[in-house]
Protein backbone atom coordinates (compact mmCIF):
# COMPACT_ATOMS: atom_id res chain seq x y z
CA UNK A 1 0.00 0.00 0.00
CA UNK A 2 1.21 3.47 -0.85
CA UNK A 3 0.21 6.45 1.24
CA UNK A 4 0.15 8.69 -1.83
CA UNK A 5 -2.97 10.41 -3.07
CA UNK A 6 -4.24 13.87 -3.83
CA UNK A 7 -6.72 14.24 -0.99
CA UNK A 8 -6.56 14.22 2.78
CA UNK A 9 -9.14 13.62 5.48
CA UNK A 10 -11.67 16.46 5.60
CA UNK A 11 -11.26 17.58 1.97
CA UNK A 12 -14.53 18.43 0.23
CA UNK A 13 -14.95 16.45 -2.98
CA UNK A 14 -17.44 15.85 -5.74
CA UNK A 15 -17.99 12.54 -7.56
CA UNK A 16 -17.94 12.62 -11.36
CA UNK A 17 -21.22 11.86 -13.13
CA UNK A 18 -19.53 9.64 -15.64
CA UNK A 19 -16.06 8.19 -16.04
CA UNK A 20 -15.86 5.37 -18.58
CA UNK A 21 -12.18 4.70 -17.87
CA UNK A 22 -12.55 4.64 -14.10
CA UNK A 23 -13.19 1.76 -11.74
CA UNK A 24 -16.70 0.47 -12.52
CA UNK A 25 -17.59 0.07 -8.85
CA UNK A 26 -18.73 3.62 -8.24
CA UNK A 27 -22.45 3.31 -7.56
CA UNK A 28 -24.90 5.52 -9.43
CA UNK A 29 -26.50 7.04 -6.34
CA UNK A 30 -23.34 9.01 -5.45
CA UNK A 31 -22.49 10.27 -8.92
CA UNK A 32 -22.50 14.06 -9.12
CA UNK A 33 -22.82 14.28 -5.32
CA UNK A 34 -20.70 16.12 -2.77
CA UNK A 35 -18.96 14.56 0.19
CA UNK A 36 -15.95 14.79 2.43
CA UNK A 37 -12.90 12.50 2.53
CA UNK A 38 -13.37 10.27 5.59
CA UNK A 39 -10.64 7.63 5.26
CA UNK A 40 -7.52 7.59 3.05
CA UNK A 41 -6.56 4.08 1.95
CA UNK A 42 -3.90 4.72 -0.70
CA UNK A 43 -3.37 2.27 -3.54
CA UNK A 44 -4.64 -1.20 -2.65
CA UNK A 45 -3.57 -4.24 -4.56
CA UNK A 46 -6.19 -6.92 -4.74
CA UNK A 47 -5.03 -9.40 -7.33
CA UNK A 48 -7.78 -11.90 -6.67
CA UNK A 49 -10.32 -9.25 -7.49
CA UNK A 50 -8.91 -7.44 -10.47
CA UNK A 51 -6.09 -7.75 -12.91
CA UNK A 52 -5.01 -4.10 -12.90
CA UNK A 53 -4.23 -1.77 -10.01
CA UNK A 54 -6.54 1.20 -9.61
CA UNK A 55 -5.70 4.67 -8.33
CA UNK A 56 -5.71 5.63 -4.64
CA UNK A 57 -8.88 4.75 -2.77
CA UNK A 58 -10.84 6.89 -0.31
CA UNK A 59 -13.87 6.35 1.85
CA UNK A 60 -16.01 9.41 1.25
CA UNK A 61 -18.58 10.56 3.79
CA UNK A 62 -21.85 11.88 2.37
CA UNK A 63 -24.65 13.50 4.31
CA UNK A 64 -27.68 11.29 3.89
CA UNK A 65 -29.67 14.34 2.73
CA UNK A 66 -27.21 14.86 -0.16
CA UNK A 67 -28.08 11.40 -1.55
CA UNK A 68 -31.67 10.87 -0.58
CA UNK A 69 -34.92 12.68 0.21
CA UNK A 70 -34.53 11.49 3.80
CA UNK A 71 -33.43 14.34 6.07
CA UNK A 72 -32.21 12.33 9.09
CA UNK A 73 -28.84 13.66 10.28
CA UNK A 74 -27.10 10.41 9.29
CA UNK A 75 -24.33 9.62 6.84
CA UNK A 76 -23.37 7.20 4.09
CA UNK A 77 -19.72 6.23 3.63
CA UNK A 78 -18.71 4.95 0.21
CA UNK A 79 -15.38 3.75 -1.21
CA UNK A 80 -14.40 5.82 -4.24
CA UNK A 81 -11.23 5.85 -6.34
CA UNK A 82 -9.35 9.10 -6.91
CA UNK A 83 -10.08 9.26 -10.65
CA UNK A 84 -13.77 9.76 -9.84
CA UNK A 85 -13.19 12.72 -7.52
CA UNK A 86 -12.64 16.44 -7.94
CA UNK A 87 -12.06 19.20 -5.43
CA UNK A 88 -14.98 21.33 -4.23
CA UNK A 89 -14.23 24.81 -2.98
CA UNK A 90 -15.60 25.21 0.50
CA UNK A 91 -17.73 28.28 -0.34
CA UNK A 92 -19.30 26.90 -3.48
CA UNK B 1 -42.92 -14.79 8.02
CA UNK B 2 -43.74 -11.90 10.28
CA UNK B 3 -44.03 -8.22 9.43
CA UNK B 4 -45.92 -6.43 6.74
CA UNK B 5 -42.94 -5.57 4.57
CA UNK B 6 -42.26 -8.96 3.17
CA UNK B 7 -38.64 -9.31 4.24
CA UNK B 8 -38.83 -9.04 7.97
CA UNK B 9 -36.11 -11.00 9.60
CA UNK B 10 -35.74 -11.69 13.28
CA UNK B 11 -33.82 -14.90 13.69
CA UNK B 12 -33.11 -14.69 17.39
CA UNK B 13 -36.61 -14.21 18.60
CA UNK B 14 -38.04 -16.49 15.99
CA UNK B 15 -38.42 -20.16 16.74
CA UNK B 16 -37.62 -23.14 14.62
CA UNK B 17 -41.39 -23.37 14.41
CA UNK B 18 -41.53 -20.31 12.20
CA UNK B 19 -41.28 -22.66 9.22
CA UNK B 20 -42.27 -19.98 6.73
CA UNK B 21 -39.22 -17.92 7.65
CA UNK B 22 -36.95 -20.93 7.36
CA UNK B 23 -38.29 -21.92 3.95
CA UNK B 24 -38.12 -18.31 2.76
CA UNK B 25 -34.43 -18.25 3.75
CA UNK B 26 -33.78 -21.53 1.91
CA UNK B 27 -35.56 -20.29 -1.24
CA UNK B 28 -33.70 -16.98 -1.28
CA UNK B 29 -30.31 -18.51 -0.58
CA UNK B 30 -30.77 -21.32 -3.07
CA UNK B 31 -31.55 -18.91 -5.91
CA UNK B 32 -28.73 -16.59 -4.88
CA UNK B 33 -26.13 -19.36 -4.93
CA UNK B 34 -27.42 -20.78 -8.20
CA UNK B 35 -27.82 -17.54 -10.12
CA UNK B 36 -24.89 -15.56 -8.69
CA UNK B 37 -22.32 -18.10 -7.63
CA UNK B 38 -22.72 -21.29 -9.61
CA UNK B 39 -24.25 -20.82 -13.05
CA UNK B 40 -22.15 -17.73 -13.87
CA UNK B 41 -19.11 -19.91 -13.24
CA UNK B 42 -20.25 -22.50 -15.78
CA UNK B 43 -21.05 -19.77 -18.30
CA UNK B 44 -17.64 -18.17 -17.67
CA UNK B 45 -15.94 -21.43 -18.63
CA UNK B 46 -18.31 -22.15 -21.53
CA UNK B 47 -17.54 -18.75 -23.05
CA UNK B 48 -13.86 -19.51 -22.95
CA UNK B 49 -14.13 -23.07 -24.20
CA UNK B 50 -12.66 -24.43 -20.97
CA UNK B 51 -15.69 -26.65 -20.46
CA UNK B 52 -18.31 -27.18 -23.16
CA UNK B 53 -22.00 -28.07 -23.28
CA UNK B 54 -20.95 -31.30 -24.96
CA UNK B 55 -18.67 -32.25 -22.06
CA UNK B 56 -21.66 -31.83 -19.77
CA UNK B 57 -24.01 -33.86 -21.98
CA UNK B 58 -21.61 -36.74 -22.40
CA UNK B 59 -20.76 -36.88 -18.74
CA UNK B 60 -24.41 -36.81 -17.72
CA UNK B 61 -25.15 -39.73 -20.03
CA UNK B 62 -22.24 -41.83 -18.76
CA UNK B 63 -22.42 -41.00 -15.06
CA UNK B 64 -23.05 -43.97 -12.76
CA UNK B 65 -24.51 -43.54 -9.32
CA UNK B 66 -21.50 -45.17 -7.67
CA UNK B 67 -19.20 -42.51 -9.15
CA UNK B 68 -21.22 -39.64 -7.71
CA UNK B 69 -19.16 -37.11 -5.81
CA UNK B 70 -22.03 -35.80 -3.70
CA UNK B 71 -24.15 -38.10 -1.58
CA UNK B 72 -27.62 -36.83 -0.79
CA UNK B 73 -28.59 -37.45 2.81
CA UNK B 74 -31.72 -39.37 3.69
CA UNK B 75 -34.70 -37.63 5.22
CA UNK B 76 -35.08 -38.62 8.85
CA UNK B 77 -38.63 -38.30 10.08
CA UNK B 78 -41.69 -37.07 8.28
CA UNK B 79 -42.81 -34.18 10.41
CA UNK B 80 -42.47 -30.69 9.08
CA UNK B 81 -39.51 -29.76 11.28
CA UNK B 82 -37.50 -32.74 10.05
CA UNK B 83 -38.29 -31.83 6.45
CA UNK B 84 -37.26 -28.20 6.93
CA UNK B 85 -33.96 -29.27 8.54
CA UNK B 86 -33.43 -31.72 5.71
CA UNK B 87 -33.77 -28.96 3.10
CA UNK B 88 -31.46 -26.67 5.08
CA UNK B 89 -28.79 -29.35 5.35
CA UNK B 90 -29.12 -30.16 1.69
CA UNK B 91 -28.70 -26.48 0.81
CA UNK B 92 -25.55 -26.41 3.00
CA UNK B 93 -24.13 -29.31 1.04
CA UNK B 94 -25.00 -27.66 -2.27
CA UNK B 95 -23.23 -24.46 -1.22
CA UNK B 96 -20.17 -26.39 -0.09
CA UNK B 97 -20.24 -28.10 -3.48
CA UNK B 98 -20.08 -24.73 -5.21
CA UNK B 99 -17.20 -23.74 -2.92
CA UNK B 100 -15.49 -26.95 -3.98
CA UNK B 101 -15.37 -25.81 -7.60
CA UNK B 102 -14.49 -22.20 -6.79
CA UNK B 103 -11.42 -20.39 -8.05
CA UNK B 104 -9.70 -21.03 -4.74
CA UNK B 105 -9.74 -24.80 -5.19
CA UNK B 106 -9.32 -24.94 -8.92
CA UNK B 107 -6.47 -22.49 -9.40
CA UNK B 108 -5.84 -23.42 -13.02
CA UNK B 109 -9.10 -21.70 -13.93
CA UNK B 110 -7.52 -18.29 -13.32
CA UNK B 111 -10.83 -16.59 -12.70
CA UNK B 112 -10.74 -12.98 -11.60
CA UNK B 113 -13.66 -11.66 -9.58
CA UNK B 114 -13.83 -8.45 -11.62
CA UNK B 115 -14.57 -10.34 -14.86
CA UNK B 116 -17.01 -12.57 -13.11
CA UNK B 117 -18.92 -9.61 -11.63
CA UNK B 118 -19.24 -8.01 -15.03
CA UNK B 119 -20.42 -11.18 -16.71
CA UNK B 120 -22.96 -12.09 -14.03
CA UNK B 121 -24.59 -8.66 -14.29
CA UNK B 122 -23.47 -6.87 -11.12
CA UNK B 123 -23.26 -3.62 -13.07
CA UNK B 124 -25.85 -4.26 -15.74
CA UNK B 125 -29.20 -5.96 -15.21
CA UNK B 126 -29.12 -7.09 -18.82
CA UNK B 127 -26.65 -9.85 -17.93
CA UNK B 128 -28.32 -11.07 -14.77
CA UNK B 129 -29.49 -14.65 -14.52
CA UNK B 130 -33.13 -14.57 -13.55
CA UNK B 131 -34.02 -15.87 -10.12
CA UNK B 132 -37.11 -17.98 -9.63
CA UNK B 133 -40.05 -16.62 -7.72
CA UNK B 134 -41.78 -18.77 -5.16
CA UNK B 135 -45.50 -19.04 -4.68
CA UNK B 136 -48.06 -21.36 -3.16
CA UNK B 137 -48.68 -22.99 0.17
CA UNK B 138 -45.84 -23.94 2.48
CA UNK B 139 -46.27 -27.55 1.41
CA UNK B 140 -46.03 -26.68 -2.29
CA UNK B 141 -43.00 -24.50 -1.69
CA UNK B 142 -41.21 -27.28 0.19
CA UNK B 143 -41.89 -29.74 -2.62
CA UNK B 144 -40.59 -27.19 -5.14
CA UNK B 145 -37.43 -26.47 -3.19
CA UNK B 146 -36.71 -30.17 -2.92
CA UNK B 147 -37.08 -30.62 -6.67
CA UNK B 148 -34.88 -27.58 -7.33
CA UNK B 149 -32.19 -28.90 -5.02
CA UNK B 150 -32.28 -32.22 -6.85
CA UNK B 151 -31.91 -30.50 -10.24
CA UNK B 152 -29.26 -28.00 -9.17
CA UNK B 153 -27.23 -30.66 -7.41
CA UNK B 154 -27.28 -32.81 -10.53
CA UNK B 155 -25.80 -30.05 -12.66
CA UNK B 156 -23.16 -29.46 -10.00
CA UNK B 157 -22.33 -33.17 -9.96
CA UNK B 158 -21.92 -33.23 -13.73
CA UNK B 159 -19.86 -30.02 -13.66
CA UNK B 160 -17.42 -31.47 -11.11
CA UNK B 161 -16.85 -34.45 -13.36
CA UNK B 162 -16.34 -32.15 -16.35
CA UNK B 163 -13.60 -30.28 -14.46
CA UNK B 164 -11.90 -33.57 -13.69
CA UNK B 165 -12.29 -34.84 -17.23
CA UNK B 166 -10.85 -31.67 -18.75
CA UNK B 167 -7.92 -31.80 -16.35
CA UNK B 168 -8.74 -28.64 -14.34
CA UNK B 169 -8.77 -30.58 -11.10
CA UNK B 170 -8.04 -34.08 -9.86
CA UNK B 171 -10.51 -36.19 -7.93
CA UNK B 172 -7.96 -36.60 -5.10
CA UNK B 173 -7.53 -32.83 -4.75
CA UNK B 174 -11.27 -32.32 -4.74
CA UNK B 175 -11.82 -35.05 -2.17
CA UNK B 176 -9.26 -33.46 0.11
CA UNK B 177 -10.86 -30.03 -0.21
CA UNK B 178 -14.30 -31.57 0.36
CA UNK B 179 -13.09 -32.91 3.70
CA UNK B 180 -11.69 -29.49 4.66
CA UNK B 181 -15.00 -27.87 3.81
CA UNK B 182 -16.66 -30.09 6.42
CA UNK B 183 -14.26 -29.32 9.25
CA UNK B 184 -15.96 -27.53 12.08
CA UNK B 185 -14.44 -24.56 13.84
CA UNK B 186 -15.83 -21.92 16.17
CA UNK B 187 -17.28 -18.88 14.42
CA UNK B 188 -14.53 -16.27 14.16
CA UNK B 189 -16.98 -13.38 14.55
CA UNK B 190 -17.82 -14.30 18.14
CA UNK B 191 -14.19 -14.98 19.03
CA UNK B 192 -12.93 -11.67 17.61
CA UNK B 193 -15.61 -9.48 19.18
CA UNK B 194 -15.40 -11.15 22.61
CA UNK B 195 -11.65 -10.55 22.61
CA UNK B 196 -12.12 -6.93 21.60
CA UNK B 197 -14.58 -6.45 24.50
CA UNK B 198 -12.12 -7.83 27.04
CA UNK B 199 -8.71 -6.78 25.72
CA UNK B 200 -8.39 -3.02 25.05
CA UNK B 201 -5.01 -3.37 23.41
CA UNK B 202 -6.35 -5.90 20.93
CA UNK B 203 -9.38 -3.72 20.27
CA UNK B 204 -7.16 -0.77 19.45
CA UNK B 205 -5.08 -2.92 17.10
CA UNK B 206 -8.21 -4.31 15.43
CA UNK B 207 -9.62 -0.85 14.82
CA UNK B 208 -6.38 0.58 13.49
CA UNK B 209 -4.83 -2.35 11.58
CA UNK B 210 -7.72 -4.69 10.68
CA UNK B 211 -6.44 -8.02 9.44
CA UNK B 212 -3.00 -7.54 11.00
CA UNK B 213 -4.53 -7.74 14.46
CA UNK B 214 -6.10 -11.11 13.67
CA UNK B 215 -2.79 -12.78 12.90
CA UNK B 216 -1.68 -12.89 16.52
CA UNK B 217 -4.87 -14.42 17.83
CA UNK B 218 -4.68 -17.30 15.39
CA UNK B 219 -7.91 -16.47 13.59
CA UNK B 220 -7.88 -17.11 9.87
CA UNK B 221 -6.91 -13.73 8.46
CA UNK B 222 -8.45 -14.03 5.04
CA UNK B 223 -7.22 -12.32 1.92
CA UNK B 224 -10.09 -10.50 0.35
CA UNK B 225 -9.48 -6.74 0.37
CA UNK B 226 -8.54 -4.44 3.23
CA UNK B 227 -10.43 -5.01 6.47
CA UNK B 228 -11.89 -2.02 8.30
CA UNK B 229 -13.70 -2.55 11.61
CA UNK B 230 -16.13 0.20 12.63
CA UNK B 231 -17.00 0.56 16.30
CA UNK B 232 -20.47 1.19 17.68
CA UNK B 233 -20.61 3.65 20.59
CA UNK B 234 -23.23 5.54 22.56
CA UNK B 235 -23.14 8.19 19.83
CA UNK B 236 -22.70 6.07 16.72
CA UNK B 237 -24.50 3.14 15.17
CA UNK B 238 -22.71 1.65 12.18
CA UNK B 239 -24.27 -0.47 9.46
CA UNK B 240 -22.65 -2.16 6.49
CA UNK B 241 -23.94 -2.97 3.03
CA UNK B 242 -22.68 -3.60 -0.48
CA UNK B 243 -25.05 -1.82 -2.84
CA UNK B 244 -23.37 -3.28 -5.94
CA UNK B 245 -23.29 -6.95 -5.02
CA UNK B 246 -22.73 -8.49 -1.58
CA UNK B 247 -19.15 -7.72 -0.53
CA UNK B 248 -18.45 -8.68 3.07
CA UNK B 249 -15.41 -10.12 4.91
CA UNK B 250 -16.81 -13.59 4.26
CA UNK B 251 -13.32 -15.07 4.18
CA UNK B 252 -13.11 -14.37 7.92
CA UNK B 253 -16.74 -14.41 9.04
CA UNK B 254 -18.46 -16.84 6.69
CA UNK B 255 -21.45 -15.88 4.60
CA UNK B 256 -24.12 -13.33 5.48
CA UNK B 257 -27.83 -14.00 5.98
CA UNK B 258 -29.82 -13.98 2.74
CA UNK B 259 -31.31 -10.52 3.22
CA UNK B 260 -27.85 -8.90 3.05
CA UNK B 261 -27.69 -9.93 -0.61
CA UNK B 262 -31.30 -9.02 -1.30
CA UNK B 263 -32.11 -5.95 -3.34
CA UNK B 264 -34.62 -4.66 -0.81
CA UNK B 265 -31.95 -4.29 1.89
CA UNK B 266 -29.29 -3.00 -0.50
CA UNK B 267 -31.59 -0.28 -1.80
CA UNK B 268 -33.38 0.83 1.37
CA UNK B 269 -30.45 0.98 3.75
CA UNK B 270 -28.81 3.85 1.84
CA UNK B 271 -32.07 5.68 1.16
CA UNK B 272 -33.52 5.70 4.63
CA UNK B 273 -31.35 3.76 7.07
CA UNK B 274 -33.48 4.22 10.18
CA UNK B 275 -36.70 3.19 8.45
CA UNK B 276 -34.94 0.19 6.92
CA UNK B 277 -33.61 -0.97 10.30
CA UNK B 278 -37.01 -0.47 11.89
CA UNK B 279 -39.04 -2.21 9.20
CA UNK B 280 -36.75 -5.09 8.37
CA UNK B 281 -35.19 -5.81 11.76
CA UNK B 282 -37.43 -4.05 14.31
CA UNK B 283 -34.36 -2.12 15.38
CA UNK B 284 -35.08 1.41 16.60
CA UNK B 285 -31.86 3.43 16.75
CA UNK B 286 -32.22 6.21 19.36
CA UNK B 287 -32.10 9.79 18.08
CA UNK B 288 -29.03 10.36 20.26
CA UNK B 289 -27.00 8.20 17.88
CA UNK B 290 -25.83 9.01 14.37
CA UNK B 291 -26.34 6.19 11.89
CA UNK B 292 -23.36 5.66 9.59
CA UNK B 293 -23.83 3.29 6.68
CA UNK B 294 -20.68 1.88 5.05
CA UNK B 295 -21.07 0.80 1.43
CA UNK B 296 -18.31 -1.67 0.43
CA UNK B 297 -18.01 -0.67 -3.18
CA UNK B 298 -14.36 -1.43 -3.71
CA UNK B 299 -11.42 -3.16 -2.05
CA UNK B 300 -12.42 -2.54 1.55
CA UNK B 301 -14.47 -5.03 3.57
CA UNK B 302 -16.18 -3.82 6.72
CA UNK B 303 -17.67 -5.29 9.81
CA UNK B 304 -19.22 -3.65 12.84
CA UNK B 305 -17.83 -4.03 16.35
CA UNK B 306 -21.05 -4.10 18.39
CA UNK B 307 -21.31 -2.63 21.89
CA UNK B 308 -20.91 -5.00 24.79
CA UNK B 309 -24.41 -5.63 26.16
CA UNK B 310 -25.42 -4.86 29.72
CA UNK B 311 -25.47 -7.63 32.30
CA UNK B 312 -22.44 -9.60 31.16
CA UNK B 313 -19.91 -8.53 33.76
CA UNK B 314 -17.59 -11.31 34.80
CA UNK B 315 -18.45 -13.56 31.87
CA UNK B 316 -15.62 -15.52 30.23
CA UNK B 317 -14.50 -14.84 26.67
CA UNK B 318 -16.17 -18.08 25.52
CA UNK B 319 -19.47 -17.09 27.11
CA UNK B 320 -19.25 -13.58 25.65
CA UNK B 321 -18.63 -15.01 22.17
CA UNK B 322 -22.10 -16.61 22.31
CA UNK B 323 -23.73 -13.19 22.63
CA UNK B 324 -22.36 -12.06 19.29
CA UNK B 325 -24.82 -12.51 16.43
CA UNK B 326 -24.22 -12.36 12.71
CA UNK B 327 -26.70 -9.49 12.48
CA UNK B 328 -24.82 -7.46 15.09
CA UNK B 329 -21.66 -7.52 12.95
CA UNK B 330 -23.65 -5.98 10.09
CA UNK B 331 -25.36 -3.44 12.31
CA UNK B 332 -28.82 -4.95 11.81
CA UNK B 333 -29.01 -5.87 15.47
CA UNK B 334 -27.25 -5.59 18.81
CA UNK B 335 -25.24 -8.25 20.58
CA UNK B 336 -27.60 -10.29 22.76
CA UNK B 337 -28.07 -9.63 26.44
CA UNK B 338 -27.28 -12.81 28.40
CA UNK B 339 -30.91 -13.36 29.35
CA UNK B 340 -32.05 -13.19 25.75
CA UNK B 341 -29.26 -15.49 24.67
CA UNK B 342 -30.41 -18.11 27.19
CA UNK B 343 -34.00 -17.94 25.98
CA UNK B 344 -32.91 -18.21 22.35
CA UNK B 345 -30.65 -21.16 23.12
CA UNK B 346 -33.47 -23.00 24.88
CA UNK B 347 -35.90 -22.53 22.01
CA UNK B 348 -33.36 -23.72 19.47
CA UNK B 349 -33.44 -20.35 17.71
CA UNK B 350 -29.71 -19.71 17.91
CA UNK B 351 -27.95 -19.72 14.59
CA UNK B 352 -25.49 -22.35 13.56
CA UNK B 353 -22.14 -21.29 12.13
CA UNK B 354 -22.72 -19.31 8.95
CA UNK B 355 -22.19 -20.96 5.62
CA UNK B 356 -18.99 -20.71 3.69
CA UNK B 357 -19.36 -18.39 0.71
CA UNK B 358 -17.98 -19.78 -2.53
CA UNK B 359 -15.79 -17.24 -4.28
Amino acid sequence: MQPSGKYKIGDAVMVATENPAGNPRTPKYIRGKRGVIGIVHGVLENIRDHRGVHGPLYTVRFDLSELSTCSDPDSIWVDVHEEWLSTVKSDS
Amino acid sequence: MSGKHGHSHKPFEGHMHDFEAHIKAVEEDLEYYRAKRFEPRIIYLLRRGMVTFYDLLKIRAALKKKDHFFKVKKLRGKNIEARVRFLEEWLDEYVKGIALVSARTVEGLDMVTEDNRKERGDYDDFFKIKKKEHHGTLEERMVNVEQDLRDYQELLEVFVHALIKRGWASRTELEQRWKQLHEERPWAGGVIVAKAWTDPEFKQALLSTGREALREMGVHQGKVGKLVVVENTDKMHNVIVCTLCSCYPYDILGDTPWWYKHESYRTKIVQNPRACLREMFHLEVPASKEVQVYDSTSDVRYFVLPQRPAGCEGMSVDELAKLVTIDSLIGAGYALEPERQKVAEKSGALPEAPRIRPD
